[in-house]
């Protein structure tokens, strides 16, 4: 559990710049009050409760270069990767996913992701929707719905984390709070507030000082409101202070607390940020099981820059290895922690890559199909869902929508998206998914 | 560990039983005496009539209640505590909750045995108890879909449907159910030669995998009624069968007592004046489930302390409301004076509830929250100074009449209301428009232009925006559909959206009636204007029509309520639009209003949401919100009244320090309702504060916040976006958001932008650190009066002055003295703008 209160010793002595940023990885946003208030309420948390981890690969990465390798394909569509066998008999994925073909039992891959549209946006893996009948304010990100419909669990720890960047494409940050407004936002560190976490030339004792000052000052009787609002204030305030002054704060959020073994288990990835879009900060997995550990419920990650339009080959050689191990040592670690029935994760990204290699040994958009991968959660996993054809253009069987995987998150959440509505600004109860997406058998059967 | 937990679960369950029985399991006995028991059934006889229960064919049925006229003078249901009992026997059956069915012809009394040896009797006579009347699919069998929930919208009341069986949405089409049910999939969902074995039943009962689970057992009443439909070769009844024209619910209302409960009798009536007990059918909502609760038997259970709830029951097409206050039963001896008619309905509500106000607020108070109320900014320390000296009387009447004279009045509400028209930059070529629009707006408001007149200009308005400001309303506002949603919610508090697909479920809102209602707006032109960007609205000549999108039927324009309208092709059709919103009899358009006002004088609304009135959504205090609308029109549509009247009224003034019995209040309005700053009015007064103003690219020097004419410069002012202003893209007020948040915190506490502000060198720290003429109190108290509005208290200056003294008393040099002291001023800025006294009006 997050202590939001410590002594400013380790903050003195040298927090490196590193950690501040994953510090700022715990980002900004908000925590609605309805859901701290439950929160205060609600028993225990830790471990006991449900959530989601989805990682976000933008810019779309290959399906048939990583879990549907086509070798049935004429050459200059099979490309240059040879399968390798996985624990799973008769299940084959890319030589350069090597860890995560022995752990394929504790994983589902969706080869026949089908409703994708050919826009760089994170729209639809964090919504599930698509801009079509979109009501006034706009379909609000997964974690903002479970954000406003579950509260949080612990009141120091937002229900909704976001771990990304502000990416330079800037569809790629193109979801939020939607009509569900600012206070669901995901609490994010980019932006105009990352350097609000950082005290902002002023001495701790200085602090220390204000907060004395403020608290002789604020004398206005706080039952004068049966809202909740300022007991909210006065929580999120305690937590503000808490982000600024607390090195246990820093220590738990702070990866470097886990085991050394651990962290070079999950592996190093890369700080740089790739292409316009983000770094492959293999630790930001190991934060984010840490931020569902103490009481987060939603945490998005992005990973990487997977926008292949050429040197297809020698991008995907590059890349998928740091996937293959922050992957496979965040889903052992989920099951090493008893955590694999509580903890839903995904990753997915906007859509395919065509089956043809273009002139710059590069794949183009190819939103007819996509993969996608599933781990966690209490789902039934060591299967694949639906296929492709011979080239890996079109799904062949189980065509599955964006909108049926979040049905089946949800449902892992303990949410009914038969019968859970949350109303719009217009006053219009919207369901959680579109029309006709349930959870899939396959998986919660 | 973990088979421990196992061993200690399978011990609780099997207490539960016994755990369960040890409940009281009927209502608890009343606090006082019974001196009369009556049974009801619903529908009250002719005066003079022997009261009797008819029961006619074998699948009547009756909920009765037992009803205690007690020592009290008040009235309380006792149907689970009496013993039923029908006498003789074989006649009808009766449960212990008061449900009788019938099982042979002939007369019975039913008795009611209560404590005290009271008892009421109610005769009943059954008739054809063993012939099965003829079905009807709409009366009989779709009631039941709706009940269990099989056509809600999550389920095969979607369009689509779910898995390939789709019914009309909680069965407003019945029609279209049949055609679902008895054509499609080649008839296989059901089987009139072995009923059991249909689709239909097999799923429901979750004898066949059911996506939906099992939702009925096949030994229950529903089972046995859809089995019988189908075993007469599902009927879809005779063109002449009566229809439902009303539901009645008895009682309509009670007073009723903390844990109490109420059972409910719902009786449906059918256009050939025949009756139907539909308890067990109808659906029940509780719009306030902290107060009272229901089970799907039309039972309410009160589970909050004190307070007015409203239960909604639903039958088909038709709703209806139960109302039940549970008064907290203190005696209100002391009231503050009555100032108007607001102050007589508010008064006589607490005086029924039980419920003492707060006092009046002192003048500090006052002058602070009505500042912030009317003109979005703080006083000044001179206002507040003038002010509190000021001993002449009517001093706070003044004060308003000079707020509403201001051109801050007009501000403040007109950044309110342009974002509820949608005045959104959504180019740079629109910003001439959005400021023509905004001053237009303000300018009504400082002219005080009666609000019919307002709404009139916008819904009529023709010609190029930059012309004529309010047709930049249509910019946003673009389709049909639109701008009938957006004048029902914004102008009537009607939120119409639901009608457009299917009949409206909690109104009597058809499809018809909202594309006759669109129809106003079927002729609306657009073109190009004069200059890039802009666009010019007009009447297309033409006969208004609007297109069933149901029944691809023509329809012609009808206001809410009314007959639809012939208009020739020269008239525009928006004027008879307008023209019926802004009469004097108009039902919508001044309740609509005065609602949102009061919301925003004491942030809540009569009605919540403000802007979802309905008769299936009561007003917290009926007879004021009558009373409220009515003065409003009998004024004129008078804006600047509206405003005068509720801020002059006592209730307005009472402070928000709760006494001993109010601090739950959330409805009465028995103090007044703290607020958070809405982001424009906070960030200008921490302006204020630090004497640091926030500029605006392209706006004159000193414009403040509560000024900006639209959205755009949200985008660019993180401490806007973060506190909520919202960026006008809908009619609800619901967009600006005034929860706290994580990011608000650190922001203000600890953000850059403050911090600088805090440390400028024109700031106020800066100044009062390098005054050294003004006595270091004296600087304390007008720190104060700034941001507080009132004088430090004595410990209050100590505190400062000794912080003061503790960062300034190290340094030895003038200069890094003065650097501290300075600093000193900050912090205490800082304290000041982090407390709550600060953040809200109070």
């Amino acid at each position: 559990m997050l202590n939001i209160f410590g002594t400013p010793k380790r903050f003195c002595d040298g927090v490196q710049r590193r950690t501040f940023l994953k510090i700022g990885a715990l980002g900004m946003g908000g925590l609605a009050l309805p859901g701290i208030l439950r929160a205060e309420a609600a028993p225990g948390g830790r471990k006991s409760h449900k959530s989601i981890i989805m990682i976000y690969l933008p810019g779309g990465p290959p399906h048939q270069d990583s879990f549907d390798l086509k070798l049935d394909a004429p050459s200059e569509i099979r490309g240059e990767f040879k399968p390798i066998s996985t624990n799973v008999p008769g299940l084959q994925i890319c030589e350069h996913l090597p860890l995560m073909a022995r752990m394929m039992d504790k994983v589902t891959v969706i080869r026949s992701m089908a409703d994708a549209r050919d826009e760089h946006t994170d729209f639809m893996c964090l919504t599930g929707r698509t801009h079509t009948n979109e009501p006034p304010g706009g379909w609000p990100s997964f974690g903002s719905l479970i954000a406003k419909i579950q509260g949080g669990v612990d009141p120091a720890v937002p229900a909704f984390m976001g771990l990304e960047p502000r990416m330079q494409h800037r569809p790629y940050n193109a979801s939020g709070p939607g009509y569900l407004g600012v206070s669901q936002r995901s609490f994010r560190p980019e932006g105009d507030c990352k350097t609000d976490m950082v005290l902002n030339n002023l001495t701790l004792e200085r602090l220390a000082d204000r907060r004395a000052l403020l608290r002789s000052f604020d004398q206005l009787r706080r039952d004068v409101d049966a809202t909740g609002l300022m007991s909210g204030l006065d929580t999120f305030n305690e937590q503000a202070f808490g982000m600024m002054t607390s090195s246990k704060l820093l220590r738990a959020l702070d990866f470097k607390q886990e085991d050394p073994k651990l962290i070079e288990r999950y592996g190093p990835g890369d700080a740089k940020i790739h292409g316009d879009a983000a770094p492959m900060l293999n630790e930001q997995f190991l934060v984010a099981r840490r931020l569902v550990e103490a009481g987060a419920r939603a945490v998005t990650v992005a990973y990487g820059f997977w926008d292949y339009h050429g040197n297809n080959f020698k991008n995907a050689r590059a890349d998928l290895p740091l996937l293959d191990q922050g992957l496979s040592a965040l889903i052992q670690d989920l099951h090493d922690r008893g955590l694999d029935q509580d903890v839903s994760v995904v990753v997915w990204g906007e859509f395919g890559r065509s089956p043809v290699i273009n002139k710059d040994g590069g794949r183009d958009h190819w939103p007819r199909v996509s993969c996608a991968l599933l781990a966690g959660g209490g789902m039934k996993h060591g299967q694949v869902i639906g296929a492709t054809d011979r080239l890996g253009g079109e799904p062949t069987e189980r065509p599955v929508k964006f909108g049926e995987v979040f049905a089946t998150l949800y449902h892992n959440l303990g949410l009914d998206v038969a019968k859970v509505t949350v109303p719009d600004l217009t006053g219009r109860p919207q369901y959680l998914v579109p029309d006709g997406c349930v959870p899939m058998k396959e998986l919660v059967g | 560990m973990k088979r421990f937990f196992r061993t200690a679960r399978l011990v609780l369950v099997a207490l539960m039983p016994l755990l369960r029985s040890a409940e009281p399991a009927t209502n608890p006995p009343p606090p006082v005496a019974v001196t009369n028991l009556t049974i009801d059934y619903g529908v009250v006889p002719p005066a003079g009539q022997v009261p009797l229960l008819l029961l006619k064919g074998d699948a009547a049925r009756q909920q009765l209640l037992a009803t205690a006229d007690c020592a009290d003078g008040r009235i309380r249901d006792l149907t689970d505590a009496v013993r039923w009992e029908a006498n003789p026997a074989g006649v009808v059956k009766v449960t212990a909750s008061g449900l009788v069915t019938p099982i042979a012809d002939g007369d019975a009394v039913l008795s009611a045995h209560g404590s005290n040896a009271t008892t009421a009797r109610l005769t009943v006579r059954v008739r054809d108890a063993k012939i099965a009347a003829p079905m009807n699919f709409a009366n009989q069998v779709v009631p039941i879909f709706t009940k269990l929930g099989c056509n809600a919208g999550g389920c095969h009341g979607k369009s689509g449907g779910q898995n390939g069986f789709q019914l009309s949405l909680l069965g407003f089409e019945p029609a279209e159910d049949m055609e679902h049910l008895v054509k499609e999939s080649r008839g296989r969902r059901l089987v009139p030669a072995a009923p059991d074995q249909s689709l239909l039943l097999l799923k429901a009962a979750g004898i066949l995998p059911h996506g939906g689970g099992k939702r009925m057992e096949p030994d229950s009443r529903d089972y046995q009624v859809i089995r019988r439909w189908i075993a007469q070769r599902m009927p879809a009844g005779k063109p002449e069968d009566p229809t439902l024209s009303r539901l009645e619910i008895f009682p309509k209302e009670r007073t009723m007592d903390a844990g109490g409960a109420q059972q409910l009798i719902v009786t449906a009536h059918y256009t050939d004046g025949s009756t139907e007990d539909v308890t067990a059918g109808a659906q029940y909502d509780s719009n306030d489930k902290d107060i009272a609760q229901t089970d799907n038997q039309g039972r309410v259970r009160i589970v909050g302390r004190a307070g007015d709830v409203a239960v909604m029951v639903r039958y088909q097409t038709q709703v209806a409301v139960f109302r039940a206050n549970i008064p907290l039963g203190i005696a209100v001896t002391t009231l503050p004076p009555v100032r108007n008619f607001i102050d007589t309905h508010v008064f006589n509500k607490l005086k029924t509830v039980g419920l003492p106000p707060s006092a009046v607020c002192d003048d500090a108070t006052f002058i602070r929250r009505v500042t912030l109320d009317v003109a979005g900014r703080l006083p000044s320390p001179e206002e507040t100074r003038r002010f509190l000296a000021d001993d002449a009387t009517g001093k706070r009447d003044r004060l308003v009449d000079q707020l509403l004279a201001a051109p801050d009045y007009a501000e403040y509400f007109a950044n309110k209301w342009s974002s509820l028209l949608r005045n959104r930059r959504g180019a740079e070529s629109h910003a001439r428009a959005n400021i023509g629009f905004y001053n237009w707006i303000r300018d009504s408001l400082q002219e005080n232009k009666p609000y019919n007149q307002f709404v009139a200009e916008i819904l009529t308005a023709t010609g190029d925006m930059d012309v004529n400001p309010p047709a930049t309303w249509y910019r946003q506002v673009k389709d049909t559909t639109s701008q009938l949603e957006d004048t029902a919610q914004l102008f009537m508090a009607t939120r119409m959206k639901c009608a457009q697909c299917h009949h409206h479920p909690f109104e009597k809102w058809s499809q018809d009636d909202y594309f006759r209602f669109g129809a106003f707006f079927s002729q609306v032109g657009r073109k190009g204007g004069e200059q890039p960007g802009d666009e010019a609205i007009y009447h297309k000549r033409g006969v208004a029509l609007g297109l069933n999108k149901k029944t691809n039927q023509k329809v012609k324009p009808a206001a809410l309520g009314e007959k639809p309208l012939t208009l020739p092709p020269d008239t525009d059709p928006r004027e008879a639009l307008a023209e019926w919103l802004g009469a004097t009899n108009n039902p919508f358009l001044a309740k609509a209003l005065v609602n949102r006002y009061w919301k925003h004088f004491f942030n809540r609304g009569l009605v919540e949401p403000e802007d979802d009135i309905r008769d299936t959504n009561p007003p917290s205090n009926p007879e004021l919100f009558a009373a409220l609308a009515r003065h409003f029109i009998d004024q004129g549509f008078d804006l600047k009244d509206l405003v005068r009247t509720i801020t002059l009224s006592s209730t307005y003034q009472l402070s928000s320090i709760p006494n001993e019995f109010n601090a739950q209040d959330k409805q009465y309005y028995s103090r007044y309702y703290p607020k958070r700053l809405t982001a424009e009015v906070l960030l200008d007064a921490i302006n204020e504060v630090s004497q640091s103003p926030t500029t605006f690219a392209g706006t004159q020097e000193g414009t403040r916040a509560v000024q900006l004419p639209d959205n755009s410069f949200n985008a660019t002012s993180y401490f806007l976006t973060v506190f909520g202003r919202p960026d006008a893209t809908s009619s609800c007020e619901c967009e600006r958001s005034q929860d706290a948040s994580l990011a608000q915190s650190l922001h203000l506490l600890n953000s850059k932008d403050i911090q600088a502000k805090l440390s400028a060198d024109g700031g106020r720290a800066a100044r009062l650190a390098g005054d050294l003429e003004l006595r270091e109190d004296a600087k304390i108290g007008e720190v104060y009066y700034t941001a507080f509005s009132r004088a430090p208290k004595p410990d209050e200056v100590a505190t400062a002055i000794q912080h003061i003294a503790k960062r300034g008393g190290a340094a030895r040099e003038e200069k890094e003295q003065h650097l501290k002291r300075r600093e000193a001023y900050e912090d205490i800025l800082w304290a000041l703008m982090s407390s709550k006294e600060f953040l809200f009006n109070h």
